[in-house]
């Protein structure tokens, strides 16, 4: 005799049947209900989804390239929960008259997925702490081995809330490299000298900078004492892999490498104008040309008197949550003219909230006469 | 920490489960107390060619529909399974047994019956 969920389902037009309790009802808090958009189900129901969260977190639930909250959501009235029958052992001895849907427990809510931006600043945080130096290499295994604040990709995945697409955006973002299973930071000095070594390789073996043979670079590059797998990420950071079949040719982009000499420059004081454009003019490999609009979202100018002063304020060093970016950013600043503030902004995520939004959300948009530019401020 | 989320139903072969909902709280008689098992709630009854019914408790009479969910409502189970790396102690697993896309709602006041239902 049929019973359960399809009993209910299937109910025939003027029949009945018995709603009972389960033989084994109870609380049962190992059942959960979670309500699912459509879209969603597939990732789900082909096991492409999973948990995570460290105990202390609220856990989220990941999809191959989203994330997604998960929030509790309680409901006043009894909701009867009624499973299939052959998912059920029950063993009541019920009537031959009627059949029998057992209720096995009174949900008292549901959970809801609720998209939101991965939890990523984490990751930095993580990854920073312990950034590969070249010389770790040479000071044995023993040393090496002792993994403490290392991390694998599985380890990642445990600790970091963020689905495993936005996870490899990000190592990716903050120039991570996999060295020996572990998901690093290379620290920045050696990445500057691997750099340097390799604009000096190519003045000397006449390389043209917009077309590196990988296996030609790689191997000066392994030559003078660099890793193979450094080597490669050097080409990464501040280069492009052209699509070409025969061979593997690299393009080093102007920015980036412009950018990192900009950097080098400034330091962590601040330089007057003229003076921190001739001494980058010179620093910058033959070829390319520096312009200060590569420097976008990289350093701040500000006018003191007749001077123009340039120092370092980077994109990249703020908080990833809306809130926490802007605070930053008028910590810095009190007042932003919106394209000042763009390069600063406009790689903030929201699910769900356009960059306008946020502005009206986090600043105060002030602009005394029609023909003057708004200025942003704290709210 | 990361919880796969487990599915060996298969997409499209999910088992659905039912609710059957209605506004307040069905309680036992006193004499009942904790042992409900088993205990019969009440009768659902569809009406009508349509999809409305009514659930008799006790004394009292709901009416409702069958309408679907706007979204699914999937039925997961916590799991404890033990960790093959550490002895002794467990690892979580979520698992989805079922479905849900409809629920029978009663949203209306009881109806009193005057004498107790027959069968």
């Amino acid at each position: 005799m049929a019973g359960g969920a399809e009993a209910v389902l299937s109910l025939e037009p003027n029949s009945a049947i018995r709603i009972c309790y389960h033989s084994d009802f109870g609380s049962h808090d190992e059942i959960l209900l979670l309500e699912v958009d459509d879209k969603l189900l597939p990732d789900i129901l082909q096991q492409r989804t999973s948990v995570r969260g460290l105990q202390d977190e609220d856990a989220v639930l990941c999809t191959p390239s989203a994330t997604y909250a998960l929030k509790f959501v309680g409901n006043s009235n009894s909701v009867f929960l009624i499973p299939p029958a052959n998912a059920t052992n029950d063993e009541t001895s019920h009537s031959n008259l009627s059949i029998i849907a057992p209720v096995i427990k009174i949900a008292p809510g549901n959970m809801e997925l609720v998209h939101v931006a991965p939890k990523l600043d984490k990751l930095k945080t993580l990854l920073a702490k312990n950034p590969y130096r070249p010389e770790e290499e040479e000071q044995g295994d023993e040393d090496y081995n002792l993994q403490s604040g290392l991390y694998r990709w599985e380890d990642l995945t445990n600790i970091v809330q963020a689905s495993d697409e936005e996870l490899k955006g990000e190592l990716q973002a903050l120039s991570a490299v996999e060295i020996g299973g572990y998901w690093r930071l290379v620290e920045e000095k050696a990445m500057g000298q691997i750099l340097t070594l390799l604009l000096h390789n190519s003045v000397l073996c006449d390389w043209s900078l917009a077309s590196l043979k990988e296996d030609e670079v790689v191997a000066t590059l392994v030559a003078d004492g660099f890793s193979r797998t450094l080597a490669l990420h050097c080409l990464e950071t501040y280069g492009f892999k052209e699509n070409r079949a025969d061979e593997c040719v690299w393009g080093l982009d102007p920015k980036k490498v412009c950018v990192y000499f900009a950097r080098q420059v400034l330091g962590d004081g601040k330089k007057k104008m003229e003076n921190f454009m001739d001494e980058w003019a010179r620093r910058i490999p033959t070829g390319m040309v520096a312009s200060l609009e590569m420097l976008e979202g990289e350093v701040l100018m500000e006018k003191v008197g007749i001077e123009t002063w340039i120092r370092v304020f980077s994109a990249s060093s703020l908080p990833s949550t809306p809130a926490e970016r802007f605070a930053a950013l008028f910590q810095e600043r009190q007042k932003w003219e919106r394209k000042d503030l763009n390069p600063y902004i406009r790689n903030l995520r929201v699910p769900g909230m356009s960059l306008e939004g946020l502005l009206i959300k986090y600043t105060r948009r002030t602009q005394p006469k029609a023909d003057v530019e708004p200025v942003f401020s704290a709210r | 920490m990361q919880i796969r989320v487990k599915c060996s139903c298969g997409e499209g072969n999910c088992p659905e489960w039912a609710i059957v909902e209605l506004q307040g709280v069905v309680e036992a008689q006193p004499s009942v107390g904790d042992r409900i098992q088993n205990l019969e709630i009440g009768r659902l009854c569809r009406v009508s060619s349509e999809e409305t019914y009514t659930f008799t408790v006790g004394y009292h009479e709901l009416s409702g529909t069958k309408t679907p969910l706007k979204k699914p409502m999937l039925v997961l189970k916590k799991n404890k399974i033990p960790d093959l790396n550490s002895p002794n102690s467990f690892k979580a697993e979520l698992e989805v047994i079922g479905i849900i896309r409809h629920r029978i709602l009663f949203k209306t006041r009881p109806k009193a019956l005057i004498s107790r239902l027959q069968k």
